[in-house]
């Protein structure tokens, strides 16, 4: 089937959407597609992202026909395992790109993430075809922006809420330990199938393979000269939401064989003194690769992501279990290690920070929040806070999807950037 | 050697040639929107008698100048303000469209520094919009210290004017309203420098730091000492210039 032809089944606005893809191209195409020095395992993830709306969608159309479900996602506390293993499909939704952004601000204030007003827009233009393929969107309530939004979004789409706390006491683990199994249950309901020990086992297996292909990508970013620019990493952990995992996980660690060998012959993307950023703060979903674009056109690499786009997606794999229950007891407790801000306290976020910086040689962090993000704009004074303490150069940097403030970044980048080679 | 500093601001752009550390050339011109065509004039004007063996540029417009040597304003700005003070560890540098707080160490590299938001409120051009507006002669600023700051609350520029149109309606002098905008403005910058750190002593730079009673109102508000320097609209273009000295 032609993509156009899918895309007129699944009801989306095909104008709208050609003028959506039209300038992505070339901007994908300048910033990755023309690079020098990228390794050749990333064929394959240019190919996913050149038909990132075509390939993955025509699977779970024609899974969908098959009799599985595709639920749609924001967030890593979403138990991907349980949707695996019943056989049916866990997508991410497309939500970091201006264009819907006007859209989103028909039904949610201006003062809104941007994150949250983009995949609004996406619903409401009918332009995402993950959207459209999506039998539910699965939400959770991190942050209030979400939590209301749900609401807006049920009016267009199905969409179910998993209630997150804001501690990590015994009691509360105990609370998402019940929102867990309600999920379970929920999704047990919806798809038909039911869920065992036997097809949980294989769904953690799938997930916790995809994460740790992913922990070995990020291991390989310790080597000096880095092996692979940051932007290249980011779009593969933004891919990590959308491609089947299996595949995904296959793929990533052909990469690693590559940069393995190219640690071994100690060959870099950059100069040896480059300096290596880390980038701390809000998810930077795809097609949002600004932030990496800078800093890594003014000379420097990232070296990691602690970020829901990065690291807090697969730090941590998921436990075995003799039981069913024991299963979805590990699949709780896995998700609750992750430090997101809209925790308190959430000093596991700076630990992981501070770990990040010394374990990857970083010469400085940058801290990147969406505007109106209050959980990690809040946060970032403690950040700051440590990383002054520890003389460990940092720079906040906030921002949206548009263009129009590159040239405020870019100063405030290179700055940073001269202050640590000179 | 000789080295030309080439700073591209928003409002001004600003040339500098030194000679080893001396100048021996500044020239400032208005940028006009336009401050690459400005800035490759008065590079080639300046060339034909002082033919500097190299330039260095910075300011916003630096990105059009790839076969330069480039560098930040906000390193410009440290290196230039240290060679006229440096025992002095912040800069406030406040330009036309942005405000900078800048940290140095004692060698003059940077070491943190703050930016305002993408808006220009509290910047040079909210001042001379203002000013502008109030139709008063450059001699009369010195004359807002003596006189009853009016409140003014709003700092988008926008906003601000209509504001000002409105307290002159009621009667209110203009120097009452010059007086109530450098306090305001004053109020904004001590808040903005504080959020860097607690200094000691401050560099107030920029174009920003021509208007006289800002820098003592400031300087009365932190309770510490503001030095600014001979032309403070120069030091980025003198830092560019410096740094392509000792680079060689």
């Amino acid at each position: 089937m032609e993509n156009r032809e899918l895309w007129s089944l699944l009801e989306m606005d095909l104008e709208k959407h050609d003028d959506l893809l039209a300038p992505l191209q070339g901007y994908f195409t300048s910033l990755f597609l023309e690079r020098a020095n990228r390794p050749q395992g990333m064929g394959y993830f240019d190919m996913v992202v050149g038909d990132i709306h075509g390939i993955r969608v025509k699977e779970l159309a024609v899974a969908k026909k098959d009799g599985s479900k595709v639920f749609a996602t924001f967030c890593v506390y979403v138990p991907e395992e349980i949707i695996q293993a019943v056989g049916s499909a866990c997508v991410g939704l497309c939500g970091g790109s201006q264009f819907t952004v006007p859209s989103g601000e028909k039904v949610l204030p201006r003062n809104t993430c941007p994150l949250i007003k983009s995949a609004m827009g996406f619903k409401l233009d009918r332009v995402c075809p993950y959207f459209q393929v999506a039998d539910w969107v699965i939400g959770e309530t991190t942050c209030d922006g979400k939590k209301k939004a749900w609401e807006i979004l049920n009016d267009y789409i199905p969409t179910y809420v998993m209630e997150l706390p804001q501690k990590k006491l015994t009691r509360n683990i105990a609370f998402w330990e019940r929102e867990v199994s309600e999920f379970a249950a929920f999704i047990e309901k919806e798809t038909g199938v039911e869920l065992t020990k036997d097809n949980l086992d294989r769904g953690i297996a799938v997930i916790n393979g995809k994460r740790a292909a992913l922990k070995r990508l990020a291991s390989l970013r310790k080597a000096v000269p880095s092996p692979i620019h940051g932007l290249d990493v980011l779009l593969i952990n933004q891919l990590a939401f959308f491609d089947d995992p299996i595949r995904f996980a296959k793929q990533v660690h052909l990469l690693c064989d590559e940069l393995e060998g190219r640690i071994a012959r100690r060959e870099g993307v950059v100069p040896t003194n480059a300096p290596r950023i880390l980038i701390t703060g809000t998810p930077q979903p795809i097609p949002y690769w600004k932030i990496h674009a800078l800093i890594e056109q003014g000379g420097g690499v990232i070296v990691g992501e602690e970020s829901c786009v990065g690291e807090r997606y697969y730090k941590d794999l998921t436990d075995p279990g003799a039981s069913l229950e024991e299963l979805l007891k590990n699949i709780a407790a896995r998700s609750l290690n992750v430090n997101c801000a809209c925790f308190t306290p959430n000093s596991g976020r700076i630990e992981d920070i501070v770990f990040m910086v010394n374990n990857l040689q970083v010469d400085g962090v940058i801290d990147f929040t969406l505007q109106f993000c209050q959980p990690y704009g809040v946060e970032s004074h403690n950040v700051a806070k440590e990383m002054d303490r520890r003389n460990i150069p940092y720079l906040k940097l906030e921002s949206d999807f548009s263009e129009e403030d590159q040239g405020q970044l870019k100063t405030r980048i290179d700055a940073f950037l001269e202050m640590l080679v000179c | 050697m000789k080295v030309a500093g080439l700073d591209l601001g928003s409002v001004n752009t600003k040339l500098v040639i030194l000679d080893n550390d001396q100048p021996v050339y500044k020239k400032t011109l208005p940028s006009r929107f336009d401050p690459v065509t400005t800035g490759r004039e008065l590079l080639k004007e300046a060339y034909k008698e002082y033919r500097p063996e190299k330039t260095v540029v910075t300011g916003y417009g630096r990105v059009s100048f790839p076969e330069s040597r480039v560098i930040t304003e906000i390193t410009c700005q440290a290196r230039g303000c240290h060679h006229f003070y440096p025992e002095v560890s912040y800069i406030l540098d406040l330009g036309g469209q942005d405000a900078k707080v800048i940290k140095k160490n004692a060698q003059g590299k940077v070491i943190n520094f703050v930016m305002n938001d993408k808006c220009a409120a509290g910047t040079g051009r909210f001042l001379d919009v203002i000013f502008k507006g109030l139709h008063l002669a450059p001699g009369d600023i010195g004359l807002a210290l003596e006189a009853e700051p009016v409140a003014i609350n709003s700092m988008c520029t926008v906003f601000a004017e209509s504001e000002v149109i409105g307290l002159l309606a009621k009667g209110t002098s203009k120097l009452s309203v010059l007086a109530g905008l450098f306090k305001s403005t004053a109020t904004r910058l001590a808040h903005f420098i504080e959020t860097a750190g607690q200094p000691e002593s401050l560099v107030f730079t920029g174009g920003g730091a021509y208007y006289q009673p800002l820098v003592q109102l400031l300087a009365k508000q932190l309770s510490i000492q503001v030095m600014t320097p001979p032309e403070p609209e120069l030091t980025a273009a003198f830092g560019a210039a410096l740094i392509g000295v000792s680079e060689g």
